[in-house]
């Protein structure tokens, strides 16, 4: 290989060099077999540092920076959903970095661990710890709302302040007019639940959050009767199949993305379907720049395909699905026992059984008294059309819901999809012969499809696809939904400590539903040719959602903690112009001024993520593991735990003063006696400090029960069980835990009215409104030409690190709008301009950049962005507004109930259009 | 001439973008005065600007046996690390928005996603960077003080921060422009390759870091490492501009996108969404076999099949990923 070497010159020295130099590489390196090889001119004197070096001692100098005094494991609370575990590197006090811990245990030897778990945000979370944004004190607003004019204040004199208006608010208003506001409980749930009892003990109106961020996906309670099931992602790994749909894996799920890409690598392909090429679709097989807003009928193109070539798992479909349930003819309603017999249940259904060619009471529904689905013997008729004998001694014609589904399904041929999604034909039909064969098959699902108005159709014309495959409730398959850290594992534990009385002693309202009505939002559309107000009006009046506070009274108190309510808010200059305004104490509790803290009238300074004991869950992995006091809270700081434990001290003692007697609140038939605030809060005293919450979490859930918080510290621990009252499989020793086991293996009935995966449903408003079937909508008609879309990105966890030094210095310094290269040159647009974005609703003025693989006739801006930070006027909720959709303000129907965060209306976004001008700045 | 030599393997087909490996570097090594805009680790949109700006096209390197300096990237090219004034807005009462400054015309990332296009076909990919750690430094010979030297027990290049007089003939010469000179020290740095971590038996920090997982560190001449295996086993690995002689010990598996649309099922030499052009550029003729290479690997297994080659990029645990030899700190000089 030395003939490799060619020096031009003959030095000696050089040459034995070179050669020492390829007895330690040895051999030809790809790429370097150029003719001619560099000669290094001779070097002057007494050492040649190529090859020796006489001053090394200077080394040191980089050795003593990668040095500690003390390493704490911790992690990060902004709803990411990564969940991963951190150390934390302190010296001379100061915590100067962190670096994943990586030392997740793993599942088994084929699949890839979960190490090192943790991205870019979580690797600089430090700076903000010391940064302007850190709030250090109590500070109380002495200028206009939102204005930055404060005074520090003493804790005592905040809590004061705050314990008063709460209390008068009670007293006077009522305590639904107190409002509480925190997300995901699952990040820090010891946090979550400090401000929930006492919103609890105080009766307060609890908000939803996962509904409301537009993260449910309301398919998921209407077909499954869960709140969202996923599998978590080293399970991706066993996946054959893997369509990244409306999911941008490599920016929002950087952690976990690499199970997806190791699995192309050990066979797996993998599809993207998004308008923008992005930096999942490089690492796809196959990419589809779809027309946005046109994802339901790309799905039911493929759904007509798979029935048309009989790529379908007939008998999964038969056991698992109501695909086979009958339907009456007349009304489109399932055919019920009450049809059938006098004084019979309304929620008893039927299929016809080919074997006995009679129609047979389907095991497993809601009436049953059988408390599995196994069909025993029976052959449920998959189409067809049966006379069944009515009570009334009619006949009556019924047939199935498959039949009913084809008949929709035939007017999305080929033609018509791919004309409307703007995808070549013959791709579509290899995507779904490849859907309908390559098995386990899985769609990872994201906010891309799920934050549109229609996002219920969206999701069950998607698990239709792989429900008629029998993809669900298998490892490497299903549709896996991940928006939000909704997921807390140990669910029963955190309800006991978040509402000591049970859930059902609790105030709960849906957000999207309490933001539009106390303000002066307005849908203009029509839905069959009603207002948006009427279905309102009749789903409160039915008592199908809740509204509070109720008789026509105005929210007064709001306490935000754990969240950025104002900033990340549909309508945000809505809301800002008319709630916000009526509210009378805002107050926020936060370890940076965020938005919503800058408009506050109190803000009081917490502890951030690495001064605090709490726990820390996600729906992507199967480990729970702790946060930890790198340092004491600095500054005036303290935990959300101790701040609501002195806060409910505080009520006690203003209470006391004021001699104050006990409140009965007639909603619950419940007398509270606030003098004893702090002793319900702590639980009588046996719940005082953050660390014994957590064991309490730990200790009254089976999937933690025998842990404690000094365990967690030392290692991550994966699961041991689950509850059957919140999962729908075991975690299984070996095996990545994937849903729906329960139903596919242990014929389990589902968690809805009819027992099965329902597609069909028959209530009066779906059947109105013709989605009583997965069918495709058109987006909302908006007037402008551009659609807003405002995702999930890289380089925030919402509005979190948005603000950050660190990460902004790695984009362009603040803000910017992407749009395609023909969008801009038409509007005459240069990258880097200053632009106005506007339609009826408002505007904002940020920077433009252009880019090639934005989708012509859209614009992209990364959501989350601080109001306070790089626009010149305006911010990226200035142009939305609340659309709530009539089919999800439904109740009482089954499995579709209202519950927080599982059950009522979203506050999509994605069918917003603007247009884009230069600025004039 | 070094005894054994680091080397590390970069997957462009595992990378995210996500740049944790950028601050994974920048919150260890150069969170200091004077280090700001400096980046040892970036990750650059390919085809693109990159960092400093047109680096690739300015010059360094080698030619013929001798370098062949290149100007000296200006702050601009680098891209300034803005300041905030967080207090003005957020305590003062002052009503202007938070701002960037100096105001924003260029940055390390400026042009991320963007990439090229071919024909209608937009296409891009992630580069991330550090010192090469070559074989035949540029730098190195440079340097009129001879302040930079190759560590002889691991080939690790290392500009000693006592002796540099901050001439900055080093970042001229160098090809890859992965030297910054630090205004507050009056010394030029670079990646140092994580010898400190080494030395201790941890491997580095924008490797250990990488949720994409798509490094592999050790040393090339040991058979057993990874690095060794993909580059010179299964040769799937290749350094960036070899032309420029310097004989880098970092490598990369080239990228693939996705057919262009409508052509799904195409190989890539008959429908390559990254022309190959392109590719060549970057990683030198020897990459149109190594993706095509590459591509044959990936149909094997989705059909089936079983690939060595992938079997190791899939890379399952870090012990896989990394093999390090501590002990080679024992013969210092």
């Amino acid at each position: 290989m030395s003939d490799k070497i060619n020096p031009k010159k003959p030095f000696s020295r050089r040459g034995f060099i070179q050669t020492a130099a390829l007895t330690a590489a040895t051999l030809a390196l790809p790429g370097c077999s150029r003719k001619e090889k560099p000669v290094l001119s001779m070097l002057t004197g007494d050492f040649d540092p190529l090859r020796t070096y006489p001053y090394r001692g200077w080394e040191d100098f980089y050795r003593k920076i990668w040095t500690w005094d003390k390493v704490v494991r911790s992690t990060h609370s902004a709803n990411c959903t990564g969940s991963c575990s951190w150390k934390v590197y302190v010296r001379n006090g100061v915590m100067v970095r962190e670096e994943q811990a990586a030392d997740y245990p793993r599942i088994n030897a084929d699949l890839p661990d979960y190490n090192p778990r943790g991205c870019q945000k979580g690797g600089c979370f430090t700076e903000y710890v010391y940064s302007p944004q850190r709030l250090r004190y109590p500070l109380i607003r002495t200028g206009e709302r939102g204005e930055g004019k404060w005074r520090r204040a003493s804790w005592d004199e905040a809590l004061t302040l705050v314990s008063e208006k709460l209390l008068d608010n009670i007293y006077n208003y009522g305590p639904d007019t107190n409002s509480f506001f925190s997300v995901i409980p699952a990040m820090s749930p010891v946090s979550f639940c400090a401000g929930s009892r006492l919103a609890h003990y105080i009766g307060g109106v609890f908000l939803s959050f996962y509904d409301w961020y537009c993260d449910l996906p309301p398919g998921e309670p209407l077909t499954w009767g869960v709140q969202t099931e996923a599998c978590e992602c080293a399970d991706w790994f066993n996946s054959k199949y893997i369509v990244l749909w409306g999911s941008n894996i490599s920016q929002t799920r950087i952690p976990d993305a690499h199970f997806a890409y190791e699995a192309r690598y050990n066979g797996a392909k993998i599809v993207c379907i998004s308008p923008d090429y992005n930096a999942s679709a490089t690492h796809a097989d196959l990419y589809f720049r779809i027309n946005p807003g046109t994802d339901g009928i790309l799905a039911l193109g493929v759904a007509k395909f798979l029935i048309d070539q009989d790529l379908i798992d007939a008998p999964y479909v038969k056991e698992q699905t109501d695909l086979p349930l009958l339907v009456l003819a007349g009304s489109k309603r399932f055919l019920r026992e009450s049809d059938l017999k006098k004084g019979g249940k309304e929620d008893i259904f039927y299929f016809w059984d080919t074997k006995q060619q009679h129609a047979a009471p389907t095991p497993g529904s809601m009436g049953s008294d059988q408390k599995t689905i196994q069909l025993n013997g029976a052959d449920p008729a998959l189409t067809g059309t049966f006379q069944v004998q009515l009570a009334n001694g009619k006949t009556a014609e019924v047939t199935t819901v498959f039949e009913l589904l084809k008949k929709e399904l035939s007017q999305y041929t080929l033609d018509k999809v791919a004309a409307r999604t703007g995808l070549p034909a013959h791709e579509i039909e290899l995507f779904a012969k490849e859907l309908g064969t390559r098995k386990p098959a899985m769609i990872i699902h994201g906010a891309g499809t799920n934050h549109w108005f229609h996002n219920d159709l969206i999701n069950r014309s998607f698990i239709l696809l792989v429900a008629l495959t029998g993809n669900i409730g298998k490892n490497g398959g299903g549709f896996n939904h991940y928006v939000g850290q909704e997921r807390i594992w140990p669910e029963q534990g955190f309800f006991k400590l978040a509402f000591p009385e049970t859930r059902k002693k609790q105030r709960f309202q849906n957000t999207t539903l309490w933001s539009y009505v106390h303000s002066t939002s307005k849908d203009p559309h029509l839905y069959n040719g009603k207002p948006i107000e009427w279905y309102i009006q009749e789903s409160v009046k039915n008592g199908w959602m809740p509204l509070w506070p109720k008789n026509g009274k105005k929210p007064r108190a709001f306490i935000v903690w754990r969240a950025n309510y104002l900033n990340q808010a549909k309508g945000n200059e809505i809301l800002e112009s008319s709630l916000w305004k009526d509210l009378d104490l805002i107050v926020d509790i936060n370890y940076r001024m965020d938005t919503t803290a800058l408009y506050s009238d109190v803000v009081l300074p917490a502890a951030s993520y690495y001064e605090k004991v709490d726990i820390n869950s996600t729906d992507c992995h199967s480990y729970i593991h702790p946060f930890g006091k790198a340092c004491e809270p600095l500054f005036e700081s303290k935990t959300d735990w101790d701040i609501f434990r002195a806060l409910a001290e505080k009520m006690a003692e203003v209470a006391t003063k004021k001699g104050l007697k006990p409140f009965h609140d007639d909603a619950f038939d419940w007398t509270r006696d606030f003098t004893q605030l702090a002793h319900d809060w702590t639980g009588k005293g046996t719940i005082q400090t953050d660390e014994q919450a957590v064991n309490f979490i730990l200790g009254n859930a089976e999937e933690t029960k025998g842990m404690t918080y000094q365990q967690i510290q030392q290692k991550p621990l994966r699961f041991i069980a689950t509850d059957p009252e919140s999962w729908n499989s075991d975690i299984e020793q070996g095996v990545a835990y994937t849903p729906f086991k329960h139903q596919a293996d242990k014929k389990r009935p589902w968690r809805t009215l009819t027992g099965r995966q329902q597609f069909y449903i028959d209530h009066p408003w779906y059947i109105d409104l013709g989605e009583e079937l997965p069918t495709f909508k058109e987006p909302v008609e908006e007037k402008y030409p551009l659609y807003w879309n405002t995702p999930h990105g890289r380089w925030s966890i919402h509005s979190t690190w948005r603000d950050h030094r660190a990460m902004l210095r790695l984009q362009r310094g603040g803000p910017i709008v992407y749009m395609h290269p023909d969008d801009a040159r038409k509007r005459g647009l240069q990258d880097n301009d200053w632009v106005r974005i506007h339609n009826e609703v408002g505007h904002c003025v940020c920077r433009l950049q252009i880019l090639p693989g934005e989708k012509p006739g859209r614009v992209t801006m990364y959501h989350g962005w601080e109001k306070f930070l790089g626009f010149k006027q305006g911010g990226w909720q200035s142009l939305t507004y609340i659309k709530i959709k009539p089919t999800q303000l439904i109740g009482k129907y089954g499995h579709v109930n209202f519950r927080l965060n599982y059950w009522g209306p979203t506050g999509n976004n994605r069918d917003i259009k603007v247009d884009v001008e230069k600025a004039k700045v | 001439m070094s005894r054994h030599q680091y080397a590390m393997v970069m997957d462009l087909n595992k990378c995210l973008g996500c740049q944790t490996c950028t601050i994974a570097c920048k919150k260890l090594w150069t969170d200091r005065d004077g280090t700001g805009y400096m980046y040892w680790n970036n990750v650059e949109t390919r085809p693109g600007l990159g960092y400093p700006r047109q680096w690739d096209r300015i010059g360094g390197g080698w030619k013929d046996g001798s370098l062949q300096p290149s100007p000296l990237p200006t702050m601009d090219d680098y891209g300034h690390a803005w300041e905030y004034n967080y207090e003005q807005r957020l305590y003062e009462g002052k009503r202007q928005p938070v701002m960037p400054s100096p105001e924003p015309k260029s940055g390390c990332n400026w042009d991320e996603d963007v990439g090229g296009m071919n024909a209608d076909a937009n296409y891009f990919f992630y580069l991330p960077r550090i010192c090469n750690h070559c074989t035949y430094p540029a730098c190195l010979e440079a340097c009129p003080r001879k302040a930079i030297y190759k560590r002889e027990e691991d080939g690790i290049v290392v500009i000693d921060q006592d002796r540099c007089q901050g001439y900055r003939y080093c970042i001229k010469a160098c090809p890859y422009k992965k030297i910054y000179f630090n205004e507050v020290t009056g010394k030029s740095e670079k990646c140092i390759f994580c010898y400190p971590r080494l030395e201790k038996g941890e491997v580095n920090a924008c490797a250990a870091q990488c949720p994409g997982r798509l490094r592999f560190v050790g040393l090339l001449d040991d058979p057993e490492s990874p690095v060794h295996k993909l580059v010179l086993v299964h040769k799937i690995a290749l350094p960036l501009f070899p032309e420029k002689g310097t004989q880098p010990n970092v490598f990369y598996v080239p990228p693939f996108n996705p057919p262009k649309i409508g052509n799904y099922g195409k190989s890539i030499q008959e429908d390559p969404r990254v022309p190959l052009d392109y590719l060549t550029y970057l990683f030198g003729p020897e990459v149109r076999d190594v993706i095509t290479r590459l591509e044959a690997e990936l149909k094997k297994q989705q059909e089936g099949g079983r690939s060595e080659a992938l079997q190791l990029l899939i890379g399952r645990d870090a012990e896989t990923r990394y093999r390090i030899r501590p002990q080679l700190v024992q013969i210092q000089v």
